[in-house]
């Protein structure tokens, strides 16, 4: 009985289908008449912040209830990518006396009075606006190096694939600039979000401070980058609060390009420095001669390094930020060493004729690389992060540059500092910390590869002295970059129930 | 050459930079990406839940939605949505849209595309097949709450009167049916009397199993606006982000609420609160009511409800003394074991106080669905179309008559309800299954018995916007359907506000709307001709107009969409008699105002019943009470549509949780974010224990949204309206090993 209608019930598919992709011309039926803009005036600051003042978000905790809707409004109504949004609403939660409490947070960037973020870039792609004090990243400068993602406490700068270079929360300030409120303040259905003006005290050499009183009590400590936000409430916040995301610990990114630079440069800082004391020159002429070897993987480190950028082209700026940050100097100071280190090894193998100026250029290079290497340590020392402190970053960098240096010419010594530091390290295994969680958790198979690689490179270096000792203990301290890079802490503002 | 310096030193300005360039939007927006910048705006309603919030969806110059923001100028939302309303668009453009329709091939076991007229040939000649076999009723129909009214309305009627489908019921069935059943007995008709004014204008709100802030924020935002410095009480076993922010939390036992709610009628009573002349005038019933309550001593209700004697008499004393008294439900009441009682027990509590009918009272039930109110009034499952009775003549005779088609074809006969066509899959009755946007795989109570029950089928057809749900992969027919934002048609929202929804996207491949499929259906079936009339939304729209025409919800005043859309929607009742002094442009409007009801008396009943004990209580071996709800603000449901926007995941936990108590989690050796089994009697699930003093000790809470949850629920229904007591059933909590 189908079979009849078949001709008919062709021709309505058709027609149907016609119909369903047949949209109305806008003009016709739907144009609405142009009206007043709703900007919400009452959520922003009627006249701009004065000397000695700054805009700032101001939360009210009573108000936020925990929809999240200011998080897809400002990726909406900035019109970011897929997943991107600058808010995020996290969770707090315990006991207030009897009865059990739990508040939503939403936070963005802080536009911190002495912002991170900004200090840390090699690049200056951040600036404070001197007006309104709102930290801005100027995404055309920015390379891609993710520093400020490292350096922020908040997790704040988040890095983009497809652009190669982190975005953040401008707190809309082309919408500020017309007195029209931010994403986030205008779609808040219960006007939990405003922009305040908070005073910031700016006093000549000292970092600029403000008011951190009413900061969130169970985020980072504010005393770091001193966050604008403030975050108010009538009832008080019950003490001992957790983030409900407070147990679940996560393994942070690779940077498979910086393991490989900070395994391979202070290998080459090693070398130089270690050739370059005449007690431990070689007696007689190893194959390959230590120093090529060492300035090749110098090299491949620094290359590697330059891959690790989202917006490599753009590196050549990399001095910019030389006054406050770290990378700025390592990169300039290792650049500096590429030189030297090419001139001796070109000289050693009689490409260059310096061999007269050698002892120099040798001392030159293991200084410069010890600088260097220096800065490298800082520039993970300046990060908020526990992991990454003076007394854990600077024996992993010096102990791999003391290890792989004496390796090639006194194998015996190197195997000795090496057992030193694996023993160390060992210790760090233990405890509650969420580094020593996650080694003994997600990260056990490289933690065991650590350590197996470690002690196969030593015994090696002991029994049969020679190159092939010297890689097996090199992939061991590739190793442990890789775990000093994933089992590092990262602190952030208190998260949601992750599930 | 200075700034060529600045620049090449500092580039402040580039490809990059212009990215994110804002530009004035224009049609009364604010600032919006420039590459975004709309050449038109398109007013619809939103298609997730049943506040009914306004959008303006951005268009390009072909028409097409690009991007969409709040409409500051409806009267629900007033310029503000939620997360899913923000991001209505984007589940559009999954990659997992259902394009064709899709076969199974009996040979290979495997789905296939195939052209429509195969598809609707396939499902013509298996349908009528089982139907010849086995009789006209052994194909049922499960539908939604989901689609426009005017789709509601053309599938009911091809069902019912042009496929001879006798049972037929929708998904509202799992949100609404408690409170339809209640307003119909109480007030004689499913009529929620409020407007969302209401929440604005209360004195003293009294949540009852509801949590707004996650589930409706825009209702919340409501709440937020009212500067009458109200007391806000949340009834709700957990300490929810309501609860959090409410004056007073009653924190009582899961399913004590009936005894709490008579206990508080009780106290009411003593406190001398009841408005004798409110209850004389409108109401029959209190006379044996208060008899009833007088046996719910204050320590009975303290004993039974575990809220302490205290805060009991601190809640009825606040309902006593306040002016403006609105009471507000969802589904913690709804669904339960005596769920209709339930909700009746909260209308007696507003009608004793003579809190009805006033700003800032009612009785009020917030509802689920976009559309659970459209399937209530027009899906003709429990209702004849239009809100009328199947078992009477007289209404059979006046709908055949308005819909031109013989009176014979309405049948007089009431369908099952969901867990009865269930049940009938399982005795063989039912053979042939059509489900229409829905997810009961996912959803269904108990739901492991399902995909059990699916190959007793002998033929399943899911009409669905994605291939991927669990419901559409068990299908022999997946029927490609356009989505919201494909498709006109009107929602019918929690206030009684119609509202049109618009085609402002194209549907993918050859998707179609329901509507078009179920034209498609009635002609291919052989009975287009009832359906002659039946053009487009639109035209059934003026049809549903004629059929509201004399019942409580009558809107033939309105015109037509535009007059809808120009109005930001309209409340029923709107006829066409009184709309001169009852103008659309009066933006709210309650009901009850001079005390009139539905009932033949035109009186509001005053309904009770004994409470019974939780079907299946904690025991020895369970002894834990397992709650399910809404975990997140950015989750719908099954997750079908909210699943394929990255940023609504990203704002919902990555996978399942479980809350628990910190007494017990010490007690089983359960830390925080720690694997664990939560194991009912029909089932077993894994999930990271989320340890929190938010449930009580004793109870844990389970987000519905993931599949695997309704897995352990228990099904006992409620025997008034058939909906599932998702909320109650026993179970234990085991660590397991990492």
């Amino acid at each position: 009985m189908v079979a009849d209608r078949q001709p008919l019930l062709l021709a309505l598919v058709d027609e149907l289908l016609a119909e369903q992709g047949r949209l109305q011309t806008p003009v016709a039926r739907f144009a609405t008449a142009f009206r007043c803009a709703p900007v919400y005036h009452d959520l922003v600051p009627l006249s701009k912040p004065g000397p000695g003042e700054q805009y700032a978000f101001e939360v009210d905790l009573d108000s936020c209830s925990g929809c999240k809707t200011c998080v897809v409004a400002c990726h909406a109504l900035n019109g970011l990518e897929d997943n991107e949004s600058w808010r995020a609403v996290g969770l707090i939660h315990g006991s207030l006396g009897p009865s059990a409490f739990q508040q939503t947070v939403t936070s963005s960037c802080h536009h911190c009075a002495d912002p991170a973020c900004l200090n840390g870039c090699p690049v200056l792609a951040y600036e404070k606006d001197p007006v309104t004090g709102i930290v801005r990243h100027l995404d055309d400068q920015c390379i891609g190096c993710q520093y400020c993602v490292l350096q922020c406490p908040y997790d704040v700068p988040k890095y983009s694939e497809r652009l190669g270079i982190v975005r953040k929360c401008d707190m809309c300030q082309q919408r500020l600039a017309d007195g029209e409120a931010p994403a986030c303040v205008q779609a808040c259905p219960t006007q939990a979000i405003s922009i305040v003006k908070v005073s910031v005290t700016r006093n000549g050499a000292t970092p600029p401070r403000c008011d951190t009183s009413t900061f969130l009590a169970a985020a980072p400590d504010p005393s770091y980058t001193q966050p604008t936000t403030r975050y108010i409430s009538k009832k008080p916040l019950a003490a001992g609060l957790m983030a409900a995301d407070a147990a679940t610990v996560r393994t942070q990114s690779a940077h498979w390009p910086l393991v490989m630079m900070l395994t391979f440069m202070p290998m080459a800082v090693g070398v130089f420095t270690v050739t370059s004391v005449p007690a431990f020159s070689p007696g007689q002429p190893t194959t390959p001669d230590p120093t090529i070897v060492a300035w090749f993987g110098g090299l491949l480190g620094l290359a590697s390094a330059f891959l690790h950028l989202g917006q490599p082209w753009r590196a050549w700026r990399i001095f910019l930020g030389w006054r406050r940050s770290w990378l700025s100097r390592e990169a300039m100071v290792f650049g500096l060493w590429a030189g030297f280190a090419t001139v001796t090894t070109m000289g050693s193998v009689g490409i260059l004729p310096v061999e007269a100026s050698l002892p120099v250029l040798r001392l030159a290079t293991a200084v410069t690389g010890l600088i260097g290497l220096y800065c490298s340590v800082m520039i993970y020392v300046d990060t908020p992060r526990e992991f990454w402190r003076w007394s854990q970053t600077g024996p992993r960098f010096a102990g791999t540059a003391l290890v792989l240096g004496l390796a090639p010419v006194a194998p015996g010594a190197a195997a000795c500092v090496l057992a030193a530091k694996l023993a160390w390290e060992f210790a760090s295994f233990g405890g509650p910390a969420v580094p020593a969680q996650l080694m003994r958790g997600p990260l056990r198979r490289a933690a065991t590869l650590r350590f197996f690689l470690g002690l196969a490179g030593g015994a090696i270096l002991v029994s049969a002295p020679g190159w092939f000792g010297f890689f097996v203990t090199m992939g061991g301290e590739m190793a442990e970059r890789y775990l000093f890079f994933r089992a590092v802490d990262a602190p952030k503002m208190p998260g949601g129930v992750r599930g | 050459m200075k700034a060529k310096v600045g620049q090449l030193l500092r580039a402040r300005t580039g490809p990059m930079t212009s990215e994110l360039v804002l530009h004035p939007g224009d049609f009364g927006l604010g600032r919006v990406p420039a590459r975004l910048a709309p050449f038109a705006t398109a007013k619809s309603v939103c298609g997730f839940c049943s506040t009914g919030c306004g959008l303006k969806i951005h268009l390009n110059a072909r028409g097409e939605a690009i991007n969409l923001t709040a409409d500051p100028d409806h009267p629900v939302n007033l310029g503000m949505a939620c997360p899913k309303g923000w991001e209505a668009l984007t589940p559009l453009a999954a990659s997992d849209r259902a394009t064709k329709p899709l076969l199974r091939d009996q040979s290979t076991g495997r789905l296939h595309p195939v052209p429509w007229e195969k598809a609707l040939a396939s499902f013509v000649k298996n349908f009528q097949g089982i139907q010849a076999r086995h009789g006209k009723p052994a194909v049922a129909i499960l539908s939604t709450g989901q689609i426009v009214t005017e789709e509601m309305a053309l599938l009911g009627a091809l069902g019912k009167f042009g496929m001879g489908v006798l049972h037929f019921d929708s998904n509202t069935r799992q949100c609404m049916a408690t409170a339809h059943v209640a307003y119909k007995q109480s007030f004689g008709f499913d009529a929620p009397p409020f407007t969302y004014a209401d929440f604005e204008q209360s004195d003293v709100l009294v949540f009852i199993g509801a949590n707004p802030c996650i589930a409706h924020p825009i209702m919340w935002q409501r709440v937020m606006m009212n500067r009458r410095s109200p007391t806000l009480i949340v009834v709700d076993p957990r300490k929810t982000e309501t609860a959090m922010l409410a004056t007073q939390h009653v924190a009582l036992r899961p399913k004590s609420d009936l005894t709490l709610l008579y206990g508080l009628a009780r106290l009411l009573i003593e406190l001398g609160a009841v408005k004798e002349d409110y209850v004389s005038a409108h109401t029959t019933g209190f006379a044996e009511f208060r008899q009833f309550v007088s046996a719910f001593s204050l320590e009975r209700t303290a004993n039974e409800s575990g809220v302490a004697a205290e805060d009991l008499v601190r809640c009825a004393t606040s309902i006593a003394r306040g002016q403006r008294v609105s009471f507000w439900w969802t589904m913690g009441v709804n669904q339960s074991h005596e769920a209709t009682r339930t909700a009746q027990a909260i209308i007696n509590l507003a009608l004793m106080t003579g809190s009805v009918g006033r700003p800032g009272t009612g009785a009020n039930s917030i509802t689920g669905q976009c559309n659970a109110m459209g399937s209530r009034l027009f899906g003709n499952a429990t209702s004849l179309l239009g809100g009328y009775d199947f078992a009477c003549a007289a209404d059979r005779d006046h709908v055949a008559g308005i819909l031109g088609i013989a009176p014979a074809l309405i049948p007089a006969e009431q369908g099952w309800a969901y867990d009865e066509i269930i049940d009938g899959i399982d005795r063989g009755d039912i053979r042939g299954l059509w489900i229409i946007a829905t997810n009961t795989a996912h959803s269904w109570i108990n739901h492991g018995r399902f995909a059990e029950l699916r190959r007793k089928l002998d033929f399943l057809v899911v009409q669905e916007m994605y291939v991927s749900t669990e419901t559409a992969r068990m299908a022999d027919l997946v029927l490609p359907a356009a989505g919201w934002g494909e498709k006109d048609g009107v929602f019918i929202n929690s206030e009684r506000r119609i509202g049109v929804t618009r085609k402002v996207a194209r549907a993918p491949g050859a998707a179609l709307s329901d509507f078009a499929i179920f034209q498609l259906v009635a002609e291919a079936w052989g009975c287009g001709g009832l359906f002659r009339a039946w053009r487009s939304p639109e035209a059934v729209f003026q049809i549903l107009k004629a059929l509201s025409r004399g019942q409580p919800c009558d809107f033939s005043g309105v015109a037509n969409y535009a007059q809808l859309e120009a109005c930001g929607g309209i409340q029923w009742p709107f006829p066409e008699t009184n709309s001169a002094d009852r103008g659309p442009e009066q933006p709210e409007r309650r009901l009850f105002a001079d005390g009139v009801f539905f009932t033949p008396t035109g009186r509001a009943a005053f309904l009770f019943d004994e409470p019974r004990p939780m079907p299946e209580p904690p025991d020895a071996d369970y002894p834990l009470i397992l709650m399910t709800g809404r975990g997140s603000s950015a989750q719908w449901h099954t997750g079908t549509r909210t699943d394929k926007s990255a940023i609504l995941r990203k704002l919902a936990p990555t996978s399942l949780y479980v809350e628990i108590n910190p007494a017990d989690a010490s007690r089983l050796g359960v830390t925080d974010n720690a694997r664990v089994e939560v194991r009912s009697r029909r089932g077993s699930l894994a999930a990271n224990a989320y340890v929190t003093a938010v449930v009580q000790p004793g109870q844990i809470f389970l987000p519905m949204h993931f599949p695997e949850v309704n897995r352990l629920t228990f099904p006992s229904f409620d025997p008034h309206s058939r909906q599932p007591s998702y909320k109650a059933c026993a179970v234990s909590v085991s660590p397991l090993a990492e």
